[in-house]
């Protein structure tokens, strides 16, 4: 199939604002007579608050507010409200060290610092529990007021495990444990909060979510959704962490309603690191049972969640795990628990990958384990329990496209298995697998999107869609779609996502689904509006309906050399005909039937991804560490919309995976961060990327855009398993705690040597 | 930042008089790369700030008579890591000052604020004090100390009154003489977690006639590991004499547990360092015979 | 230029200087607190916010501008040292709708995904190649390791640069 811009790698539309400096993010706006809020934290992870003193910042010159839990609407809060555990500001204690008690909003950010020097706090120290496992323990410091720090239970089953593990002739159990780790998004997580004279609240913030943070922001503060507006602005990065509001929002907005003033609040990068969510630390006991052919015939999978001090989204994160358990190689018996655990520390949120990449380092290293124990090569043992392409699976997943088969062949082809699979001194290859969702979930009950497409008098093309860009490229996906269907070119497209007042409801950019969900409303609104083209066109030209050719912004008769330019078929529309042309698109998922979100699990993806990884490492035997020389990125894409996008999200994704392997973690001392810059929370840099290889499969989803899914967040699931079974290869150990550190290597090694 | 008096005076003299004025009340800022950062973490809060931007003849890299060189205090990281002349004569000099930060730092960091600073990670540190260098103080009198004497704890050096970091002069490089540092890192950008330094010279016949260890990041401040040293000088090497250096070396080493490394980490990796530099020295040495 | 008539400003805590500095051409004039960074005064009075903030502590690279055509991080830069100065900002680079050949090759290459590190990026580039425009890829990767990006992992930024040093020996300066 050859189209005109569809599978091109084209330049992202925002390139050029981007490359100049002209592109305003969030912390580049202000507004007349803004003032700086600033936030006062808990320096203890857990404590009462016996008494807050706030006169002497109240009568810093240059201090308009000082707010504390009395000024606010204590209103618990969650993204599950359900769950609702978080009011504004701390009003009887603190549970983590970080955790919001009061906020100050002055002239300038230096006032506002000084002022928050002068609010004095007594506290009453608690014991505080900082392991989630330790955490579950009775006798744990309980956190909330509940009965025990468990703050969410599920299970799944399907098969008989128990009965199946008796029938297995290889079985490996074992426990792995990952941490909390920082999305370090280069721009910081900020807003700008404004009422107006109608009392309707404006939010400018960094957002991948903007519809329904508007309607947290609502409950939060106990008004109206209605009264919410909420306008993104160009994104600085999100990878999960712009999904839920954290307090800056509400407490930014009390501060503008007490000051009658703009407000500004933005974290500092130290806060960034130290007092923002985090990705989900898993600790993990898998058990896997094959047969004596290799057969996957048994899984049980127990994670327990380390929560954070709060619920955010959590409970979504470990059913999503559980959804991704059940679905790789379609194993008959599995048995997932999982449970989400109070700690006094960070909450977690989304990151990249959403449990999976967690639940993926556990299953495909153990996969290796496995492999060795029956002897067989651990290609093989993964192609022998290949996920198939309109297969059911045991769980009830409902498989569509699957390239599976083909990634795992490329990759391995790509980073020379045969040869070195055999090992050459310190080095090793490995690889591992991965099931994503190319389409996001059907979990929140709402999943469909809107778009609309207006021809503007002049010609060009405006597009209303609410897919956010947080710079993965879905305004120029959008735009491609419009262009191939309309035949216009992109730069006569005008993408325009950033208010709330004009997109339509919208869950927003996360699981990898604007392309599928939002590219579908599109392209059916493009449809819609080629429809009104064609027939303005024919009328124009007096021809055929299906003569008309739209094409490089113009408009043709088949077998004429006549053309016309988009702005006279505008023109003529306008001021000749006296209608204008626009198109409304609609996508609606097709929920499969007997879906109710209870019973969902399985059934929550509308179309999964595929993908496959292979890593070649070297070790340094004396110093520990871990050179990873070259990465293999095979991934499915259904159809390629952008190549150039495609790649760079995948490359992207492989290099946060490398620093979630080796070098990523948040150390805690005391319940305190003190990795909280980039000096010591190290992040890949120039210097510690390999060669990256990406190939693109093509395996032409039914459902999808052109027959595009999802691809912005499977590139981060399989590294950090595939560099572990690298170095299993290359020097015999397998390191269960992420980051493999040099020193986890030098003591396995040590451990070895041993005996 | 706290705000603060600035000051920038055009002279030595002028400094020098500031200084002791101030006393202990105002931070020297060179290219500000350490300074600026800990100001805006809170950990420093001069009351005055003295910039050492507008006094003329403090950069330089100048080759003496006797073939070593004077650097001054305010000379780039980036300058002495891109002088073909440091490269020639001391090349562990130059690659140290490559290995610290980024560009954009080393355009503005200076070899005098990298050694003022303090830190037992300076990077400069452990090199130059194997090649024997030697600080002029400037103040109300000049005066000159052999650099492992000027730093007296981690963020301390020996600066009085009045008394700033002017010159670093390094002798010629001995004949047949080898140097190597090593630096541990986290990942490509980064302080050193452990730094190691060795300069070694063989006579024709073969034994070490000189031997100097320096490490970085596993003490209060750089340390000579002395005993490793001794059990070098005047002896033929061979693979075993190696491993005892090192693991001598190893335990002189007071490291600490921290965000950036174990004492387990540390000490093992001294270890390790010191065992490749004195390897690598002797090959090298062997090879030129 | 700076030193004398220092004066407090209205909060008596700041001590407040005159600098005079050519920014993007243009000379600028004007009165800054003793502790303001460069980085504050461009993105503060100076409106410049192409030059962003990632980290402020010279960690990150996104605050890069060219000082006297040297690559530095603003943050880490007083305001008063900058007296005196020639500073290019990424604003300055483009000259009036033509891109300068390094924004050409990072737009056609694909090396900018949320765009927040691209302008510090950028000018750490023009840097880098104006003092060696033959940089092998080695040599571009250790010039630019002060710069972080937390969305492309690097592989298109390198193909970028890698295009610019092309285009530069194929004379398709602007």
């Amino acid at each position: 199939m050859t189209w005109k811009v569809i599978g091109k790698g084209l330049p992202k539309i925002d390139s050029i604002s981007k490359v100049t400096g002209e592109a305003q993010y969030t912390v580049d706006l202000k507004l007349p007579g803004m003032l700086y809020g600033n936030i006062f934290r808990s320096p203890l992870p857990h404590a009462k608050i016996k008494s807050i003193n706030t006169s002497k910042a109240e009568e810093l010159q240059g201090v308009h507010a000082v707010i504390t839990a009395k000024d606010v609407p204590l209103n618990k809060f969650s993204f599950f409200q359900w769950l609702a555990d978080k009011t504004i500001l701390c009003s009887d204690k603190v549970r983590y060290l970080g955790d919001e008690v009061a906020a100050v909003a002055a002239v300038d950010e230096e006032t506002a610092l000084e002022a928050l020097s002068l609010i004095k706090v007594e506290y009453e120290p608690l014991p505080a529990v900082f392991d989630a496992e330790e955490a579950m323990k009775p006798g744990a410091p309980l956190i909330h007021d509940k009965e025990k720090n468990i703050g969410f239970h599920v299970e799944r089953l399907f098969g008989d495990p128990d009965k199946a593990f008796e029938e297995c002739d290889y079985i490996c159990e074992d426990r792995y444990v990952t941490g909390q780790v920082s999305h370090c998004c280069l721009e910081v997580s900020n807003c700008i909060v404004k009422w107006d004279s109608s009392g309707r609240l404006t939010i400018w913030t960094n957002t991948q979510a903007p519809h329904t943070q508007r309607q947290e922001i609502a409950r939060i503060l106990g008004i109206p959704i209605r009264n919410v507006r909420i306008i993104n602005s160009t994104m600085g990065g999100g990878f999960g962490s712009k999904l839920v509001i954290d307090m800056k929002l509400p407490i930014a907005a009390i501060l503008s309603k007490k000051t009658g003033r703009p407000v500004r609040i933005e974290n500092s990068r130290a806060e960034e690191f130290s007092t923002a969510k985090t990705r989900y630390g898993y600790t993990i006991y898998v058990k896997t049972g094959a047969k004596k052919d290799g057969r996957l015939w048994a899984r049980e999978m127990k994670v327990i969640g380390d929560n954070g001090a709060y619920h955010d989204k959590g409970p979504a994160t470990l059913n999503f795990s559980s959804m991704m358990f059940g679905t790789l190689y379609n194993i008959p018996n599995i048995r997932y628990e999982g449970n989400l655990v109070y700690t006094n520390k960070q909450m977690g949120t989304a990151f990249r990958g959403f449990g999976n990449p967690q639940i993926a380092f556990a299953c495909e290293t153990q996969i290796d384990v496995l492999a060795n124990k029956t002897g067989m090569d651990p290609l093989e043992l993964r192609l022998r329990n290949a996920n198939q392409s309109d297969q059911m699976t045991f769980c009830g997943a409902e498989i569509t496209s699957c390239g599976m088969k083909e990634c795992m062949e490329a990759a391995a082809r790509a980073i020379g298995w045969e040869e070195k699979r055999r090992g050459k001194g310190l080095r090793g290859v490995g690889l591992a697998n991965m099931v994503h969702t190319g389409a996001g979930g059907r979990f929140y009950g709402y999943n469909a999107a809107d778009a609309f497409i207006k021809l503007s008098d002049d010609g060009t093309v405006a597009l209303i869609t609410p897919a956010q860009d947080m710079g993965q490229g879905s305004h120029t996906v959008m735009a491609q779609i419009v262009a191939e269907e309309l035949g216009v070119n992109l730069e006569d497209i005008n993408v325009i996502s950033n208010d709330t007042d004009l997109t339509p409801y919208d869950l927003g950019s996360w699981g990898s689904r604007t392309t599928f969900m939002n590219g579908n409303a599109v392209l059916d609104a493009a449809r819609n509006t080629k429809k009104e083209i064609i027939t303005v066109a024919s009328e124009m030209l007096e021809a055929n309906p299906d003569d008309i050719i739209l094409e490089g912004g113009r408009v043709f008769v088949k077998g004429s050399s006549d053309q016309y330019s988009f702005s006279e078929l505008a023109d003529y529309a306008i001021n000749k005909r006296g209608v204008p042309i626009s198109g409304k698109g609609r996508f609606v998922d097709k929920l499969p039937s007997g879906y109710t979100i209870k019973e969902g699990f399985a059934k929550n993806i509308p179309t999964f991804a595929f993908g496959t990884q292979a890593a070649e490492v070297e070790i340094d035997e004396e110093t520990g560490e871990v050179k990873v020389l070259k990465v293999v990125a095979a991934h499915e894409t259904g159809t390629t919309i952008n190549t150039l996008m495609a790649e760079g999200q995948i490359e992207g994704s492989v290099v946060q995976g490398i620093g979630y392997a080796l070098m990523e973690g948040l150390t805690l001392k005391n319940g305190k961060v003190i990795n909280d810059g980039f000096i010591d929370y190290k992040i890949p840099t120039f210097g510690d990327i390999p060669e990256i290889e990406t190939i693109l499969i093509e395996t032409n989803d039914p459902h999808g855009p052109f027959g595009a899914k999802g691809i912005g967040e499977p590139g981060l699931v399989p590294t950090a398993p595939a560099i572990a079974n690298a170095i299993f290869n290359a020097v015999g150990i397998m390191i269960k705690e992420l980051p493999i550190t040099p020193e986890k290597i030098l003591k396995a090694l040590k451990e070895k040597k041993g005996g | 930042m706290k705000s603060f008096e600035y000051l920038c005076p055009k002279s030595v003299g002028e400094l020098v008089k500031i200084l002791y004025r101030y006393d202990g009340k105002a931070r020297v800022l060179a290219g500000g790369t350490d300074l600026l950062v800990m100001m805006k973490q809170g950990k420093l809060q001069p009351e005055c700030v003295v910039s050492l931007q507008a006094i003329p003849n403090l950069a330089y890299i100048r080759e003496q008579k006797n073939g070593g060189i004077k650097i001054g205090a305010m000379t780039r990281l980036r300058e002495i890591e891109a002088s073909s002349l440091i490269q020639t004569k001391y090349p562990l000099l130059a690659k140290a000052a490559g290995w610290i930060g980024s560009r954009q730092v080393r355009w503005r960091a200076t070899c005098g604020g990298n050694l003022c600073n303090g830190a037992p990670s300076a990077d400069l540190a452990p090199p130059l004090i194997c090649l024997g260098a030697k600080v002029i103080i400037g103040g109300r009198a000049k005066r000159t100390l052999p650099l492992e004497k000027f730093f007296l704890g981690p963020g301390q050096v020996s600066l009085r009154r009045g008394e700033f970091l002017q010159e670093l002069v390094i002798p010629p490089p001995l004949p047949r003489t080898y140097g190597i540092y090593l630096k541990f890192t986290r990942s490509a950008m980064d302080i050193a977690v452990v730094g190691v330094a060795a300069t070694a010279s063989f006579k024709e016949e073969g034994e070490c006639n000189h031997l100097r260890i320096c490490l970085g990041a596993v003490a209060p401040t750089p340390l000579r590991a002395v005993k490793a040293e001794k059990i070098g000088l005047g002896e033929r090497w061979d693979e075993e004499r190696i491993l005892v250096m090192a693991r001598m070396a190893s335990e002189e080493a007071k490291p600490i547990d921290d965000v950036r490394g174990t004492i387990y980490l540390r000490r093992h990796l001294v270890k390790v360092f010191t065992k490749r530099i004195l390897s690598e020295c002797l090959e090298q040495a062997q090879k030129k015979v | 230029m700076s030193g004398a008539g220092a004066e407090k400003s209205l909060t008596g805590e700041a001590f407040m200087h005159m600098i005079k500095l050519k920014v993007n051409g243009h000379v600028q004039e004007l009165g800054v607190k003793s502790h303001q960074t460069l980085l504050e005064v461009l993105r503060g009075p100076l409106e410049l916010t192409g030059v962003k903030e990632g980290c402020g502590l010279g960690e990150c690279g996104a605050c890069t501008v060219l000082m006297d055509g040297k690559p530095v991080n603003s943050c880490l830069v007083l305001a008063l040292e900058a007296d005196g100065s020639e500073i290019l900002t990424i604003e300055g680079l483009a000259q009036v709708g033509k891109l300068h050949y390094v924004q050409k090759a990072f737009v056609k290459e694909g090396a900018i995904q949320c765009g927040f590190c691209t302008p510090g990026m950028v000018m750490a580039t023009v840097g880098l190649l104006q003092e060696n425009p033959n940089s092998s890829q080695e040599e571009i990767k250790e010039g630019l390791r002060g710069n972080l990006c937390r969305c492309t992992g690097y592989v298109k930024i390198i193909k970028a640069v890698e295009a610019a040093v092309e285009m530069m020996r194929e004379g398709e300066q602007t």
